[in-house]
């Protein structure tokens, strides 16, 4: 069973497909609640730490596993 | 009387030199000799910091590869509809062209002078803006918020416009369009593009 309250799947997706999505995801969670998000896009790791620096969010987790990246915001 | 330059600030000096040269003449028009005649340096300068010729050009592509345009501004400051967010890429886009036209005269002498590597880091700084068409038009394709059947050719007539756009304002400075922005003008094919593919925001 996951651990995070929402998934997002954005493999294959470029700049800023990712961040546009976890957005409008983190847009229906509730304070506290957290976000796995799965990317293949290098720049994504750059992009979610600036973006979670922008709105207030934390990041949680940011890691590479096997060429694809993995991240856990929580929404402040 | 030139300043002596530190390492780092020689390195930056000729990468600047060489892509101004390199945009204008391409890879082949230009050689180690021009680059160094042009720093007031000799070539055993030039050599001390970049292996070759081909070594020099990849590092002025690789910088430019660098300066990719990043987009969370644009996703965080406006509405996320489609037609707002491409609007904004795509002013984003322009304007780092219109900053620093060498890139686009690069991408044609590479296209020219049929480098395939250095084609490709061209394709991926277009590749945002284009991906990002593909897919939002197959998503609002489902909610038959578009009528335009394939999302890749969608993706490429928005390239051609902007390419077009972009080549005759910055590149060739066509005085044709003098009275026109950039700003204008990418404005004004988001529109028609949107008109084109029959886009009508999803309820």
């Amino acid at each position: 069973m996951s651990n995070y309250t929402e998934e997002l799947d954005a493999r294959g997706l470029n700049c800023p497909l990712p961040i546009l999505r976890a957005k409008k995801a983190l847009n229906v969670l509730a304070s506290g609640d957290t976000l796995h998000i799965i990317a293949t896009d290098p720049g994504s790791v750059k992009d979610f730490e600036s973006f979670t620096r922008q709105t207030g969010s934390e990041l949680l987790e940011s890691q590479e596993i096997s060429g694809e990246f993995s991240f856990v915001i929580k929404k402040s | 009387m030139s300043k002596r330059l530190n390492a780092i600030e020689r390195r930056a000096s000729i990468i600047a030199v060489a892509k101004i040269l390199f945009a204008d003449k391409g890879f082949h028009g230009v050689s180690v000799d021009e680059i160094a005649r042009r720093l007031g340096v000799s070539p055993a300068v030039l050599y001390q910091h970049f292996e070759s010729k081909q070594a020099l050009y990849e590092a002025v592509i690789f910088e430019m590869a660098d300066q990719r345009e990043t987009y969370i501004e644009v996703v965080l400051n406006g509405p996320d509809d489609f037609a707002s967010v491409l609007l904004r890429m795509s002013l984003v886009f322009a304007d780092s062209v219109e900053r620093d036209p060498d890139f686009l005269r690069m991408e044609m002498q590479s296209a020219l002078e049929n480098e395939a590597t250095t084609q490709q880091l061209f394709i991926n700084r277009w590749k945002d803006l284009t991906d990002y068409i593909e897919f939002s038009i197959r998503e609002l394709k489902q909610y038959q918020a578009v009528n335009i059947t394939d999302a890749r050719l969608g993706g490429l007539i928005f390239k051609g416009m902007m390419r077009e756009i972009l080549y005759s304002k910055c590149v060739i400075h066509d005085p044709h369009y003098r009275a026109y922005s950039v700003k204008t003008l990418v404005g004004n094919i988001n529109s028609r593009f949107l008109n084109a593919i029959g886009y009508v925001e999803p309820g």
